[in-house]
């Protein structure tokens, strides 16, 4: 094997999984080293030898049955790059296991393009990112094998679909080999149907009395064939018991007497043996691997906080060379041998009730002390010692990752249980970021100021609590709509940037992103735009990283607002979709990152007339996830609905949404202003002129946006205007969308006054700057004075191809069927992939065959896609989801 | 509902405190655990437990109440 755990720690921190913990990550892709005593067993290697020539192999069998060191010593022998992933005990999602497996790739020597994206959410995984793995497999020459051990902790049903297409789609690029202990959710049925499997169970695991003979051989203990043939009935041709029978039996002075009593004895065989084995070590040796039981992975020194000795090192080697418990996984980690594990846990919590905890705290500490913040947070959390662990996190600045990254999901779960009892600044600043992560501001700002109060006692130091504070206080600020409580944060950060070490800020860019975003978002809900502008870019120019996708897909959106308020509809719309997919990249709907840009993508397709489009656009809900809400997005989801009411004709429905209370701390011109705007026009059309001309009145002045409704709407009402000053206050600052609709200000106005030529070349002007932009809702706006107006040459040429009268104010292009579309259910991954395969022409069987699954998923995926699409026949379905560009 | 599970040999005292929340007898090269079962998912996880630990289940069967 070229790549082994050696050569693979060599390589380059990648970017997929988090670089934190780093020892513990590597061993995480390590191949377990074979121990002295390890029998290889040629009819086994021959077998898997067959495992190049099928797309899945697996090694099905009991634990301590042998199968992760069958496999690790095959692949040594292989040529082509290996790809070694251990699973982990927690259960994850399959974005992190994506995260993991790709950076299992990377560490194998298989380079994968810069554009193939990365999981941001622990969650899910964007299917996108799957078909380009998968393609760029497919394109190798040499397959990679991949081998997934201790596959029986991946409980994901999602994960192993997923694994499946990719090893589907990658075709002869990649080789899946799952080491597992039970059945695995793949449909393994197919594969041995096509022959398309290499399989070894429990069956061909079991030694043989000749291998068993062999086995004891090495171990210094010869035995006649029907001895070991009675051994094996005993365990049953069991690698473990074997094993520590050969143990048992090498250091007693008769071993032959002691395995026939052995043979006798009634005992659980795994359970006797490790107990005969156990007490047979020094009292040192049992000691260590009792204490090391509450670990995952270890190495000598943190076996020695352990144990409070210094002989680790020494007992581990020989551990691993008698092949006694430990596995070694390279660069001086162990583990101990699963099936162990739990057995020594129960003897130590029998033999020294209560030191578990203990254990954990030492742990945590040792783990503090070497840089690895994940494992530690776990330890101090088994510990329950949240003083040590809420410190750990703040000390470490990554406070922020309980907002955002790949683990916020797994930090939040983990500081669920801390309780409410006394506290430090850094227990209360977690707490605060939990309540506000939840948007629950009173309280996030109650333990904030403890936090605060706290640390105002002790100014000595505790500049990354300070920092941790300002980011909170920023968030804050971003939830009420504050913009002075944001200048705070801002200027205490400014601040304390310059006091905490520059490697944490290096290591934790989400929180700097994070904080600017807050602030930010504060200062573009007052309508400070520029102050806005300056924080928002400069998250948004950050690399990408998933640590940072969150804020980075919110600051785009926030930009994608300021231009579109101010009228450049195609700027806006670039921005949004920047948001809205570098989110996507990473995790599809990821929480109100992409909320905001679709926001912003709903309000362009409503200037556009295609107002189905938005509708759908809205429609998508934020993600369980997503509780942040700001009154950026509540107001800008207020005005747009209201906007795309309006424009259907629903004058009450959008009065509803137009009044709808964004709680804030500071009025918000551009959100007052829209919303006024919105009613205005809604009482306006209800023949209510009198309330649409007072609510004009509390539109604030100087926002551009708002001046040029304003006149329209003064214009509808009868009021006269003055569109020239309008215009000239607008050149320069502000973009089509308002230019546009302050010339048909103009040409309304002198229309109302008779002057036809000035109105005329005022509608020539605006089609001009309208048409390249596909500016459409404006010229309904307007009133029907204007159509008679663009079906006159010259109008009618410059207005032709994108904007007629026939266009049904209700709706875009007007469709045979006029009917409201119903509101779309988002298709899922599967019933796209059905969908696409759908317009392709395949028939129901041809579609099952392809994805590898029964014709009878293909019909519920179909009847589902039929009923969310409103349809009932397939060409209908097809037909509407290229409507719907779902196609 | 209530549940026993045979498994073969004699479960040494420390194994036993591995189910605390289940009786167990030991009888002719058996131990036989029993007792209340939560649910599904905790009599699932009693099967993965007993895997881990190397245990072979002879039977499992449910009990009156």
């Amino acid at each position: 094997m070229a790549e082994s755990g050696e050569s693979g720690a060599a390589g380059p921190a990648s970017p997929y999984a988090d670089p934190q913990g780093e020892p513990f990550l590597l061993t995480r892709f390590a191949v377990p080293t074979l121990p002295a005593t390890f029998l290889a067993r040629k009819r086994l290697s021959r077998h898997l030898d067959q495992a190049p020539g099928t797309p899945l192999t697996m090694v099905n069998g009991a634990a301590g049955s042998g199968k992760t060191l069958l496999v690790a010593q095959w692949v040594a022998g292989r040529d082509e790059p290996v790809a070694w992933f251990t699973t982990d005990a927690a259960e994850q999602g399959p974005g992190m296991l994506w995260a993991y497996m790709l950076q299992a790739l990377v560490l194998a020597g298989v380079p994968l393009p810069a554009d193939i994206g990365c999981p941001a959410d622990a969650s899910r995984v964007d299917p996108g990112l799957l078909v380009r793995l998968a393609a760029h497999l497919s394109t190798r020459d040499q397959p990679v094998i991949v081998v997934l051990d201790e596959f029986d902790r991946v409980t994901d049903p999602e994960f192993a679909e997923q694994l499946e297409f990719v090893l589907h789609h990658a075709g002869r690029g990649m080789r899946l080999v799952l080491v597992t202990r039970t059945e695995p959710l793949l449909p393994l049925h197919r594969y041995r149907a096509v022959g398309d499997i290499t399989e070894i169970r429990d069956a061909e695991l079991s030694f043989t009395p000749e291998e068993a003979a062999a086995l004891l051989e090495l171990h210094g203990v010869s035995l006649p064939l029907p001895a070991a043939r009675a051994l094996v009935e005993r365990t049953r041709g069991w690698a473990a018991g074997l094993r520590l029978c050969a143990l048992a039996a090498g250091e007693s002075p008769d071993p032959q007497t002691y395995l026939r009593e052995f043979e006798a004895d009634h005992s659980v065989v795994a359970d006797f043996l490790l107990a005969e084995v156990l007490k047979r070590q020094s009292p040192e040796k049992q000691d260590l691997l009792l204490k090391v039981s509450v670990l995952e992975r270890f190495c000598p020194e943190l076996a020695n906080a352990l144990t409070e000795r210094d002989d680790g090192e020494a007992i581990l080697v020989e551990l691993h060379h008698e092949n006694a418990f430990v596995e070694h996984l390279g660069h001086a980690w162990y583990r101990l041998h699963p099936l162990f594990g739990e057995i020594l846990r129960a003897h130590l919590r029998l033999r020294s009730p209560g030191l578990e905890p203990e254990l954990h705290r030492r742990a945590a500490r040792w783990l503090r002390g070497a840089g690895a913040l994940e494992e530690t947070l776990g330890h101090g959390a088994a510990a329950g010692d949240w003083e040590f662990t809420a410190g750990a996190l703040v000390d470490d600045l990554a406070i922020g990752q309980l907002f955002t990254g790949l683990r916020s999901g797994d930090l939040a779960e983990l500081f669920s249980s801390m309780g409410p009892e006394a506290a430090t600044p850094a227990m209360d600043l977690v707490r605060a970021a939990r309540e506000l992560s939840r948007s629950d501001v009173d309280r996030g700002l109650t333990h904030l100021r403890h936090a605060e109060e706290s640390l105002g006692e002790d100014p000595a130091g505790q500049s990354t609590a300070r920092l941790s504070c300002a980011l909170l206080e920023a968030l804050a600020a971003r939830l009420t709509g504050s913009p002075g409580r944001a200048e705070v944060a801002a200027e205490a950060a400014q601040r304390l940037r310059h006091e905490v070490p520059a490697h944490l800020l290096d290591k934790h860019p989400e929180l700097t992103a994070l904080l600017l975003t807050h602030v930010g978002l504060a200062w573009l809900w007052a309508g400070r735009f520029e102050d806005a502008r300056a924080a928002l870019s400069r998250v948004a120019g950050v690399s990408g990283g998933a640590a940072t996708a969150l804020p980075r897909g919110d600051s785009l959106g926030s930009l994608a607002l300021i231009d579109y308020l101010n009228g450049w509809l195609g700027r806006a719309e670039r921005k949004a979709l920047a948001a809205v997919t570098a989110s996507e990249r990473f995790s599809p709907a990821q929480p109100s990152g992409s909320d905001i840009g679709r926001l912003v993508l709903a309000a362009v397709a409503v200037d556009r007339n295609e107002l189905d489009k938005a509708q759908l656009l809205l429609d998508v809900k934020a993600s369980p996830r997503g509780v942040l809400r700001d009154p950026v997005t509540e107001a800008g989801r207020a005005i747009t609905t209201g906007r795309l009411l309006l424009a259907r004709g629903e004058t009450r429905a959008a009065l509803e949404a137009a009044e709808q209370a964004v709680p804030a701390d500071v009025a918000s011109p551009w959100a007052q202003g829209g919303t006024a705007l919105v009613a205005s026009a809604a009482h306006l059309a209800e023949g209510r002129p009198d309330k649409a001309a007072k609510l004009l009145r509390t539109v604030p002045d100087g926002q551009p946006a708002c001046d040029v409704e304003v006149a329209r709407a003064r214009l509808a009402i009868g009021e006269s205007v003055s569109a020239d000053d309008l215009l000239d206050t607008l050149r320069g600052r502000a973009g089509p969308a308002l230019i546009v609709r302050a010339m048909l200000v103009r040409a309304q106005a002198a229309d109302q006054e008779g002057d036809h030529a000035t109105s005329r070349s005022a509608v020539a002007q605006a089609l001009r700057e309208a048409r390249r932009e596909r500016l459409r809702r404006p010229f309904f706006e307007v009133g029907p004075w204007i159509w008679p107006l663009l079906s006159t040459a010259p109008l009618r040429g410059l207005a032709e191809g994108w904007l007629s009268p026939t266009l049904s104010p209700n709706g875009s292009p007007s469709r045979a069927d006029d009917h409201p579309l119903p509101v779309l259910e988002e298709l899922s991954g599967r019933e796209r992939d059905v969908l696409q395969r759908l317009a392709e022409m395949m028939s129901t069987e041809d579609i099952a065959a392809d994805l590898h699954v029964s014709v009878n998923t293909v019909k519920t995926h179909l009847k589902s896609v039929y009923r969310k699409l409103a349809v009932n026949r397939r060409n209908d379905a097809v037909r509407r989801a290229r409507e719907h560009r779902l196609l | 509902m209530r549940y026993e599970i045979r498994v073969e040999g004699h479960m040494s005292e420390p194994l036993t405190t591995t189910f605390p929340e289940l009786e167990h007898v030991v009888m002719s090269g058996q131990t036989v655990l029993f007792g209340h079962v939560v649910d599904e998912a905790h009599l699932y996880g009693l099967l993965a437990r007993c895997r881990s630990l190397g245990l072979r289940v002879m039977e499992m069967r449910q009990l009156p109440e």
